[in-house]
């Protein structure tokens, strides 16, 4: 599996170079070989995931280090998405790195760190135990689910940075090199708007299902659990977000600035909360 | 063989110069047959814009006759006097005027003229692409005309190409250096494109009749006019087919804006956009951006409208500066074109050579010499003393063997060249290559 995750992150750093490449040099040659190693290291990456799932037998959702690579492989969908609807110039300068950086982290950090231990705590016969017993199918989709919106809050940010890049420029009405090279602010807001739509969604589904996991598991819907606050904070903000945009006709600098401020919390909900313990420890 | 071009530009030359020697495509279709003349020129090319006027040519097909199969100096300053004579009788000029006024180039330094002029490098304003379809309009003249041969053809095309890729490869093109152009470019730098987008002028004036005329071009859905005199906005809004509105209703019409050009008078301070205007049309359209671009001098649009979030302003002063720093930019990705046509430029003369078969003829010439001559050296102390006429029958005779022998090779190879044909052509280079030779001269020797 090393090997596979290894080659698939090779193809993209190459990808991340190559993106780099045309966008200095704006040769949309030198950005189509980034995007054909986009491509085949997210096949391997796939392969890879499948793979590792078949040998350890339980889903990928267990470990930090799975939980890296499979927002990598989210995230790699998300820009396969965005750029299938939009023209989107310079958004693979921002999206490619984080994808290659997650890859890494996942290989590096240690088998077996970030285990579930408080999710099985108490179940006899561990982390077996959460892929048995009732409802023990909702796991992986409360995950899954949860991968996906974090990848689309993840595209929220990038098009809210962005937008305030842009922005700054044509009000400042000084532009760099940067600005004959990104999308226009329109489109940046649209994806925004849309990512943030999905990522909501998903988070919405994801809450829930959690929700009803742990209720099927021990009665118990809420926890207290930092993990579980800042889950519900970060929802919170994007329900004002979309609800502002829809009923207030939110837009421009405010809403790029909520999306930025929305992913701060995402990340403490991600990583911060593994910290502060919990029924979450980590997930 | 050489290539040669004479011409004159606007840096080079005046308008009043210029247009003395400019060619209308009728005259420069005749004129193209004058010009080839097969005897000094094989090839020919007018280029005639407003800007330029030049003549390119390739001559000296048929050097390699010489032997050398290298051009000759003199040939090539006979093909310049020609296209000088050229210039001057087909306008009756004094060709004084071509001597201060023109420039010439030969060879390497043509074919990088011609690459930097196809690439918009040699333009006055630097990076717009009208100049290579200017060059392509001239290249079908020549076509048609049939003084486009073997060299031109490459020559150009490798010329379209090296274009391409500097309008790839380079931002030479990619910003805007007109006010008009600078204004659409910046709205699309908001609005992505302005299909579908609605466009409300203020001022039926000249500027606001050009910013229309760009703006419809780039897709504009719908363009509303307002003018204090009801009837130019009304002419003006005939000529776009949009819809002039009441110079009192504004205030209603500015929500339905998504870019506002104002151009029409105003007393200093006594904005026709007011701020309070601006942010009650926002609102009204759900903070969905406006671009206001205020050309008017004194200003129209009050400028802290541009203070709002969602509301961009630009003034006549702002488009001249983003102007000024395309031009900055333009000139700074021209230096990279620079270099994409040096490399080009090695390029084509490698190509070049491959086309020119005469170093080739030369040297299959020398090679069939050089058996003969071995040979006659070996032989020649068997030979016993000679008179000193008697060698030189012997030598005579070993020449005219040589050209008989070399003499219908040679011209089944410069056949099989000109008509395209290039496998037969190294069938008969490998047949003489060295090797070959060799395995001949040993055979014989035995």
């Amino acid at each position: 599996m090393k090997v596979l995750l290894f080659t698939a992150l090779l193809a993209y750093i190459v990808a991340v170079v190559y993106a780099l490449f045309s966008f200095l040099r704006r040769q949309q040659k030198l950005g189509n070989i980034s995007l054909v190693a986009l491509i085949c290291g997210f096949v391997v990456h796939t392969l890879a995931l499948i793979l590792d799932a078949q040998q350890s037998k339980h889903l990928p959702f267990f470990q930090l280090r799975e939980i890296f690579s499979l927002l990598a492989w989210a995230l790699v969908i998300a820009y396969f998405l965005a750029s299938r609807y939009y023209r989107i110039q310079a958004f693979e300068i921002f999206l490619l790195p984080v994808i290659a950086i997650l890859l890494f982290l996942s290989m590096i950090t240690p088998e077996g760190d970030g285990i579930m231990s408080a999710a099985t705590h108490g179940l006899p016969g561990g982390r077996v135990a959460l892929l048995d017993g009732a409802g023990a199918w909702i796991f992986p989709v409360h995950i899954t689910l949860l991968i996906f919106s974090y990848a689309s809050f993840f595209v929220v940010f990038i098009t809210s940075v962005m937008y305030l890049l842009q922005e700054r420029e044509l009000k400042t009405k000084t532009f760099g090199t940067i600005f004959h090279r990104l999308p226009s602010l329109t489109t940046v807001d649209d994806i925004s708007m849309t990512a943030a739509g999905l990522g909501f969604t998903f988070l919405t589904l994801g809450i829930a299902a959690g929700m009803l996991w742990a209720s099927t598991r021990d009665g118990r819907v809420w926890h207290n659990d930092p993990k579980e606050i800042f889950a519900i904070l970060t929802w919170a903000l994007y329900m004002i977000l979309i609800h502002s945009r829809y009923v207030g006709g939110w837009r421009g600098r405010k809403a790029a600035w909520f999306g930025i401020a929305g992913f701060a919390l995402v990340l403490c909900t991600f990583l911060g909360t593994r910290l502060m313990g919990g029924y979450h420890v980590f997930g | 063989m050489s290539i040669i071009l004479v011409g004159f530009n606007h840096k080079t030359a005046p308008i009043e110069v210029r247009e003395r020697f400019a060619f209308t495509d009728e005259r420069a279709r005749a004129s193209l047959q004058t010009l080839v003349d097969n005897e000094k020129i094989n090839e020919g090319l007018i280029i005639s814009t407003c800007n330029r006027v030049e003549v390119l040519a390739a001559l000296g097909h048929d050097d390699e006759r010489l032997g050398s199969g290298t051009k000759t100096e003199e040939g090539t300053a006979e093909g310049v006097h020609h296209i000088n004579r050229f210039f001057s009788s087909q306008h009756q000029a004094d060709p004084a005027l071509l001597r201060d006024y023109s420039y010439t180039h030969v060879d390497e330094k043509a074919v990088r003229h011609v690459f930097r002029v196809a690439s918009s490098l040699d333009s006055m304003v630097v990076g717009e692409p009208q100049v290579l379809g200017q060059m392509r309009h001239a290249y079908s003249l020549a076509v048609a005309a049939g003084t486009a041969g073997r060299v031109l053809h490459r020559l150009v095309h490798h010329a379209f190409r090296v274009a391409k890729r500097v309008r790839n490869e380079t931002g030479i093109a990619s910003s805007a250096v007109s006010i008009s152009y600078t204004a659409v470019e910046l709205g699309k730098k908001i609005f992505d494109s302005l299909e579908g987008h609605t466009i409300l002028l203020v001022g039926a004036g000249e500027m606001a009749e050009l910013a229309a005329k760009h703006l419809v071009n780039a897709g504009a859905k719908k363009i509303l006019i307002a003018n204090r005199t009801y009837s130019a906005a009304q002419a003006l809004a005939d000529k776009f087919s949009g819809e002039a509105i009441e110079f009192s209703t504004l205030n209603h019409y500015l929500r339905e804006a998504d870019i506002v050009i104002c151009s029409t008078g105003a007393t200093e301070g006594n904005y026709v956009i007011t701020k309070q205007m601006a942010q009650q049309a926002l609102s009204a359209r759900r903070n969905r951006q406006i671009f206001f671009i205020d050309i008017s001098v004194p200003r129209n649009v009050d400028p802290a409208i541009g203070d709002i979030d969602n509301l961009f302003v630009f003034d006549i002063d702002d488009l001249e500066s983003v102007v000024a720093s395309n031009i900055r930019e333009r000139k700074h990705e021209a230096q990279r074109a620079e270099l994409i046509v040096e490399a080009e430029v090695a390029q084509f003369q490698q190509a070049l050579n491959t086309l020119n078969i005469g170093p080739t003829v030369g040297a299959l010439r020398q090679r069939i010499q050089s058996i003969v001559e071995a040979e006659f050296a070996r032989y020649r102390r068997r030979l016993g003393p000679l008179t000193p006429e008697q060698e030189k029958i012997i030598e005579s005779m070993l020449d005219s063997i040589t050209k008989k022998v070399a003499h219908p090779v040679i011209s089944r190879l410069r056949e099989s060249y000109q008509s395209g044909d290039t496998q037969t052509t190294q069938a008969w280079l490998n047949l003489f290559s060295v090797e070959e030779m060799e395995e001949i001269l040993r055979k014989t020797g035995s």
